[in-house]
């Protein structure tokens, strides 16, 4: 499964609402993002303000204790500021002289009368710090009269519930994005899968039609689709009727080619049964003549009766060739031998060197005719380009799996574009041409078997065929052949 | 001042004459009556009640004047600008020729009154030696609970509330003290045991931050006196009556009650001799 992933990708079904939720993932952070420095600034803005107004409301009560010195006037100041303040938070206010001296600090016990203030933040830029790994805000303040610095003010605020709404904030984001998100990816995965489902449909027709049977789209289901598929559906179901059309159009070419075949060997035929008439007529002449002398009568009678299993011989391996409507058989190692009497009379007369090796088990299941005619053209077409005098291999066998047939010739060997055509599953019509035509036919049966035709060079020089058929062999047939 | 002018001394002067005669005039329709914070927390309501007593008392209409310090309100009383005020002991006797006293607070049936060392609640000191090095809290400078008692106590150590103390900062009330006290502002305090004891009652959250350390010997309670220029007039004897027969009127019942006092009774000077000694003490005199 995850390696089908890798290699083809995920299913739109998948993919769509992944990319739904990386984009809504993508959008939402940064809206997230957006929202919460939104509202960071805001909440620094109010702070700043609450700050700087308790800050201001400070600086006015303090000014006159501090310049008199007088710690309980600033405590007091600091210790109502508190109540009136309680908006701001603050955790701690601390007053100090110009020295740095504390005079008053409203957590008293931390900052004692007196004492010298640790730098906290002694002269920081800004007059609001916030820290929030320590959710608290420090405030600075220095209190000026006549440009002359005469102390300052420090406070801590407490932060933590504008750092908990921005927490409460950023899961509300989190929460929301995340339904958001899950309802958007079923949407997409609804919506995608509503959308491919007339694919769904097209893909199982163009698939069986890729097996060879085109069936057309029903027309209740075309009527169901949206105008865009409905559309490219009855496109379909045309493309679908023209395939179906070509395929009985090819059959009817591959009969009328088998037809054809047999034209061409009419003449290698008539020639066969010629010679063996020319002699049995000879015979009847000379019985005619010396038929009362039984030595002649006999011989003759013995080259008429010769002559005319010849001619039988010839006559029923035609007849089991190209007779139709017949009940389908294994085929058997006589069936090859049988088509030397129809190729022998190309052989001789080309004087081409057959070397015959037929090593089939007396009985193969394989439809015994289809391979007849298979082999029959491989030879023909192979005697065809062989040219005089040149060589001719013919081998047949079953190995464990399978039955193997290999024709090789010493001929200049497959022309370029019929190579490709027959490596190709369907004829092209440019390409179609008499020659090709024969070998597509054989390649198509060859198919219709479950086999291949795999066409190379031989070691001749010539083309090769070799035809790869799987058998499922018999387990004791197996057993006798090895013994 | 030394380098004021002849001619701006003349408009100073003009200017404060002009002020006595308006007072003056004024004495005439309206009773003044001059004191400092008591308890805080309810002052105007207290003063409040009072007015209204004294007013319906003395069939005239009555201003009272509130100010921060013993200080002040002395000052208004010596130069009879108010027609009468509630002191400390300690300004009653600092002023004692130009005073003269008008009646004294009864408080749980004596006119007697204590100061209180106190200290945080969390501390075991049991004596002032223990408060040493403290910030100390003091009332008033011319409060005899709220600093007298303790710096006559530590110049009998012969030492100084500066010396003694790290640092002593005055809160001008007594309920202050508590609450500097109480925040951990000052280590420890001195304080009217009066106004203590009251608060206790009114702000038990604010005096359990607290404790007493000791509670001093007896003094003359914080008295109302008059100028002694006026110690004859019809005012004063008004005043007087209001203030002696305040318990026997519902009005002035409920002014007693909000001041948790027994009623006002008439007292010699001689109530406040253990104040001078101790201020004696605290001059150096003796």
């Amino acid at each position: 499964m995850i390696s089908r992933v890798l290699k083809h990708g995920l299913p739109v079904t998948v993919s769509v609402p992944l990319v739904v939720v990386l984009l809504m993932v993508f959008v939402s952070f940064g809206v997230s993002q957006v929202v919460l420095a939104r509202l960071a600034v805001t909440q620094e803005r109010q702070l700043t303000d609450l700050a700087n107004a308790y800050l201001d409301g400070l600086e006015a009560a303090l000014i006159d204790p501090v310049l008199r010195q007088d710690p309980w006037e600033v405590f007091d100041a600091l210790d109502r500021a508190r109540n009136v303040y309680a908006a701001v938070r603050p955790l701690s206010t601390t007053v100090t002289d110009a020295a740095g001296t504390v005079l008053a600090s409203s957590d008293p016990k931390s900052a004692p009368i007196g004492s010298e203030l640790s730098p906290v933040a002694p002269e920081t830029q800004a007059d609001v710090a916030l820290e929030q790994s320590q959710q608290v805000a420090v405030l600075d303040r220095t209190l000026s009269v006549e440009g002359r610095t005469v102390g300052y003010i420090y406070a801590q605020l407490d932060i933590s519930p504008l750092l908990t709404e921005r927490g409460e904030v950023l899961w509300y984001l989190i929460a929301s994005n995340a339904v958001l998100t899950l309802i958007l990816a079923a949407l997409g995965w609804f919506a995608v899968r509503g959308m491919i489902a007339p694919m769904k449909i097209l893909m199982e027709h163009i698939n069986s039609a890729a097996g060879g049977t085109a069936l057309p789209i029903p027309a209740n289901v075309v009527k169901r689709q949206g105008p865009e598929w409905a559309r490219l559906f009855r496109r379909f179901n045309t493309m679908a009727e023209a395939f179906a059309e070509r395929e009985t159009l090819l059959t009817k070419v591959a009969d009328e080619e088998r037809l054809a075949s047999l034209g061409k060997l009419a003449s290698s035929v008539a020639h066969e049964i010629n010679n063996p008439l020319g002699g049995i007529l000879n015979a009847v002449d000379t019985i005619k003549v010396h038929g009362d002398d039984p030595r002649v009568r006999l011989s003759a009678v013995q080259l008429v009766d010769r002559g005319l299993r010849g001619i039988r011989d010839v006559v029923q391996t035609v007849l089991a060739s190209y007779r139709a409507d017949r009940e389908p058989r294994d085929l058997t190692p006589a069936d090859f031998d049988d088509l030397l009497v129809l190729v022998r009379p190309e052989v001789r007369r080309k004087q081409i060197k057959l070397t015959w090796s037929n090593d089939l088990p007396p009985a193969t299941p394989v439809n015994a005719f289809g391979m007849r005619q298979v082999v029959l053209n491989l030879l023909l077409n192979a005697c065809r380009a062989t040219p005089n005098g040149g060589a001719l291999v013919f081998r047949a066998e079953v190995t464990t799996r399978a039955l193997e047939i290999e024709v090789s010739d010493q001929g200049p060997g497959l022309p370029p574009h019929i190579a490709e055509f027959l490596a190709n599953d369907g004829p092209s019509a440019a390409r179609l041409t008499s020659s090709g035509l024969g070998l597509w036919v054989t390649k198509r049966t060859v198919k219709e078997q479950g086999g291949s035709v795999i066409v190379g060079k031989s070691a001749q020089g010539g083309a090769r065929f070799r035809i790869v058929v799987p058998v499922v062999v018999v387990v004791d047939e197996e057993i006798e052949r090895v013994a | 001042m030394g380098t004021m002018n002849r001619r701006e001394m003349l408009v100073l002067g003009g200017s404060a004459v002009l002020a006595t005669t308006r007072h003056a005039v004024a004495q005439d329709d309206v009773l003044r009556f001059a004191l400092t914070p008591v308890f805080l927390s309810s002052d105007l309501d207290l003063l409040d009640h009072l007015k209204a007593y004294l007013g319906k008392a003395t069939g005239q209409t009555v201003q009272l004047v509130t100010r921060r310090t013993y200080q002040e309100v002395t000052a208004l009383l010596v130069s009879g600008q108010v027609d009468g005020a509630w002191l400390c002991g300690f300004p009653f006797v600092e002023h004692k020729t130009q005073l003269s006293l008008l009646a004294v607070p009864v408080w749980r049936g004596k006119p007697l009154y204590q100061s209180y060392l106190i200290c945080s609640a969390d501390r075991d000191a049991t004596a002032i030696g223990d408060l040493a090095d403290d910030i100390h809290a003091f009332s008033d400078p011319d409060s005899n609970s709220g600093y007298l008692v303790t710096a006559a106590e530590l110049a009998r150590q012969k030492s100084t509330p500066d010396k003694f103390f790290r640092r002593t900062i005055f809160t001008y009330s007594h309920f202050n003290v508590v609450r500097a006290v109480a925040a951990g502002l000052a280590q420890s305090g001195s304080v009217d045991g009066y106004v203590y004891e009251v608060l206790k009652e009114t702000s038990p959250a604010l005096i359990g931050g607290t404790r007493v350390v000791r509670a001093s010997e007896w003094f003359g309670f914080p008295p109302t006196a008059v100028p002694r220029a006026a110690a004859t007039s019809a005012k004063t004897f008004d005043l007087q009556q209001a203030l002696l027969n305040m318990h026997k009127d519902e009005s002035g019942q409920e002014v007693l009650a909000m001041l948790r006092l027994d009623r006002f009774a008439e007292q010699e000077p001689a109530l406040f001799a253990s104040i001078e000694q101790n201020w004696d003490l605290v001059r150096g005199i003796t």
